[in-house]
């Protein structure tokens, strides 16, 4: 009896834990489509709108709805039908069994979670290469067609992951490993920083700027000093690439030049 | 015979002038220089270099290029002695003992020894090259389509038998980059594949930006992770007497001479040998030493054959790209693409037409393993103060380092931002315990494999039987077939096992 009770928080926190990874996995099974509909929604602000976001999304979830018996009706239908829209196929190819994966995690405990989860991000890569690859030809009579290289990776690739999920399900292995944010996050944001801003402020504010967000990343940076190399290294940077080595870089922001 | 000395003496005549001197000498300091730094590679080093090579004329920057990727590698070496950091993998088990003689006082014989033996590689790596390239490059004129696919089936298979961990996992990181390559035009059709219609993407992922991505970005943020300040026991004491004893020499002379062999032959697979040279060197030597136990305890040995097979092995990796036109590895890969924007296609072809640009380079290669010998141990000093720059300061210039890196090489913002992009995919990769070598490899030479394997299709209409029935076809794939299956045999996968081991224990 008393051995239950002790129990009982560890499975609690067990299924905890395969929830929120079976929600990853659903997260990631439906990736795609939030990020058009986000870059939809953020598009206009660049001027680029690509169409209403509130309507994307109802043609996604109408396709993922109504995907399989299109799929059914297209195979198996005696009539001949148009080929099938995009979002479906994205459905099928993509969505579905990345949906039936998430279900499969909230089931299980895998073994090595490590090579579970990077099995399933396998698989989902070679998803979206298949779905990205669907329109292009495949063989045309012996002449290899565009499409058939990468399809075929693409399965090669959804068999691989499948197997390293195996792997991860049956076999012991190594846990998840932590990651940080503090580095990825300031470390990315000083590439995004520096890659929008050196065509309209040019090479000396962005390299300085990113420097300094770069320095970010870790809680140890003394700015004082930090600040004074970010310096020395623009002014190096800026007597480098420029000058020493010829190559066509902005120094000063455009609206300062003539 | 003669054409040999000729033909080294054409080289010695472009490598010897003013100039091309001076570029190898730049090259050289400014490998070791990024080299050092830890947690910046040889892939990292090379394509983070590669924009300053842009305005040189086509051999002046290829000897610079060659220059930076062994200075890179040696640079490699130092730190791995002076503490405890590898600068990339081919100098991790110089790790085990180097570290430890540095431990004893004795840093001054580690590095000279380190780079004797890597000099007496390079000599005699370079010699292979001259003698191998003339015979390989006839081969390579045998061979078709069908014969070039099957090489590369061969290389790939190399790859995933030389890969630390488990085979599946190097299978599916060589395929990812086999579809990372497809992204953008078809080359055959013009067919706009994986693009997603961003135009940015219709001339397919660069390959500089993937390799800045996983092999640099990913590994500066990766060192974050355990805090800026990563424990560096840096060897404080001053560093004196840089000659090795008589005993030392006497120690390490076979060691040089047996890991020089091993690292010429595995270099000249397809497959990144660098890597597995040092590693099977260490090794063979722990195996035939009188008393194994001094290994790990600061035995010169140790050092000598590991630092002496990574380099012949660096060097050997240039005979498939200068013959066959197959990058072996990510820093050929590298070495392709600045040749390609010189308008030079590798292969059998540039051997015959432009002479004087292989030769040159390949006695450059000599006279830059030379320059590294006298100028670098002298000024181990500054290298070592180098090491004693906190890493706070060093990453965020690494990281403007590499983005303004990315944005000359075509003038497009989105490279950096694909870079990044490819640095958290490079970081996932590492927490999942994902190699990302293999992965490289597969983006080098995905291009070339389909449209061979295309070419071969459409010559034999349609008959996927050519790659079995043509002999040298046949025998590339027996030989993988033959490779694949005693990698999955248990005595082998235990044996890879305990290569790769040492670094962990």
């Amino acid at each position: 009896m008393a051995d239950t009770v002790g129990r009982l928080p560890e499975q609690t926190r067990r299924a905890a834990r395969n929830g929120s990874g079976a929600l990853a996995v659903l997260l990631l099974a439906l990736a795609p489509q939030l990020v058009h509909v986000l870059w939809a929604a953020v598009s206009p602000l660049y001027r680029v709108p690509i169409g209403n976001p509130a309507q994307i999304a109802v043609d996604y979830a109408t396709a993922l709805g109504t995907a399989l018996p299109a799929w059914l009706g297209a195979t198996f239908g005696t009539v001949p039908s148009p080929p099938l829209p995009s979002a479906v196929l994205l459905a099928l190819i993509y969505c579905y069994p990345l949906i039936a994966l998430a279900l499969l995690t909230l089931m299980v405990r895998p073994r090595g979670p490590q090579d579970y989860y990077g099995g399933i991000v396998l698989i989902a890569i070679a998803g979206l290469a298949l779905w990205a690859s669907s329109d292009l030809e495949g063989m045309q009579g012996f002449s290899v067609g565009a499409g058939t290289v990468p399809r075929l990776c693409g399965v090669l690739l959804m068999g691989l992951g499948a197997g390293i999920v195996a792997v991860g399900l049956f076999s012991e292995g190594p846990a998840l490993a932590r990651y940080a944010w503090r580095g990825p996050l300031f470390v990315s944001l000083a590439i995004l920083g520096f890659a929008l801003a050196i065509r309209p402020l040019g090479l000396v504010i962005s390299a300085f700027a990113s420097f300094m967000v770069a320095a970010l990343g870790t809680p140890e940076t003394r700015w004082r000093e930090t600040t004074v190399v970010g310096i020395a290294l623009t002014a190096g940077c800026s007597l480098l690439f420029p000058y020493a080595l010829g190559l066509p870089l902005p120094l000063l922001p455009r609206f300062l030049l003539p | 015979m003669v054409e040999l000395f000729s033909n080294l003496a054409l080289g010695f005549q472009v490598a010897l002038s003013p100039i091309n001197l001076l570029l190898c000498l730049i090259g050289a300091l400014v490998g070791t220089l990024v080299g050092v730094l830890p947690g910046v590679g040889t892939v990292a080093t090379v394509a983070m270099l590669l924009p300053i090579t842009f305005g040189l004329p086509p051999v002046g920057a290829l000897i610079m290029l060659a220059g930076i990727y062994y200075g890179a590698q040696y640079g490699g070496s130092t730190t791995s002695i002076l503490i405890n950091i590898p600068g990339e993998a081919t100098s991790v088990v110089t790790t085990l003992d180097g570290f430890q003689m540095a431990k004893q006082g004795r840093a001054g014989p580690a590095l000279a020894i380190a780079a004797i033996g890597s000099f007496f590689a390079g000599c005699v790596a370079t010699v292979l090259i001259a003698m191998l390239g003339a015979p390989l490059t006839q081969l390579a004129q045998k061979f078709g389509p069908a014969e070039y696919f099957s090489l590369m089936v061969l290389g790939l298979i190399f790859a995933v038998v030389l890969a630390k961990g488990s085979l599946l996992k190097a299978i599916a990181m060589i395929v990812m980059g086999l579809l990372l390559s497809m992204v953008g035009s078809d080359v055959i059709t013009g067919a706009s594949r994986m693009a997603f219609d961003i135009p940015e993407l219709a001339d397919g992922l660069g390959f500089a930006t993937v390799a800045m991505g996983v092999f640099g970005f990913a590994e500066i943020i990766r060192n974050l992770d355990a805090g800026a300040d990563i424990d560096r026991e840096l060897v404080q004491q001053k560093i004196t007497g840089l000659m090795p004893t008589k005993q030392d020499l006497i120690e390490s002379a076979p060691a040089i001479l047996r890991g020089t062999m091993l690292g010429s032959i595995l270099g000249i697979l397809p497959g990144g040998g660098a890597v597995i040279a040092s590693f099977a060197a260490y090794t063979f030597e722990k195996k035939i030493a009188r008393d194994p136990s001094r290994f790990g305890r600061g035995a010169i040995e140790g050092v000598a054959a590991p630092e002496s097979a990574n380099n012949a092995a660096a060097q050997t990796s240039f005979i498939p790209l200068l013959t066959l036109g197959i990058p072996p590895n990510a820093v050929m890969a590298l070495m392709v693409g600045a040749m390609t924007l010189h308008g030079i296609v590798p292969g059998p072809q540039v051997m015959q037409k432009q002479p004087e640009l292989v030769w040159g380079m390949i006695a450059s290669m000599w006279i830059g393993n030379l320059m590294l010998l006298v100028i670098n141990l002298p000024l181990v000093g500054i290298w070592v103060r180098l090491l004693r720059v906190p890493y706070r300061l060093m990453f965020p210039a690494i990281v403007i380092f590499c983005a303004i890196g990315i944005y000359s090489i075509n003038n497009s913002p989105l490279d950096v931002v694909l870079a990044g992009a490819f640095g958290l995919l490079g970081y996932w990769l590492i927490k999942h315990d994902f190699e990302p070598a293999p992965l490289l490899l597969g983006m080098v030479l995905g291009p070339l494999m389909e449209e061979n394997l295309r070419r071969a299709l459409l010559i034999s209409r349609g008959d996927a039987s050519v790659f079995f029935t043509r002999p040298l076809s046949a025998g590339l794939m027996a030989a993988a077939a033959l490779l694949l299956v005693l990698a999955v045999l248990p005595s082998l996968r235990k044996k890879r096992r305990e290569v790769f081991g040492e670094s962990e224990n």
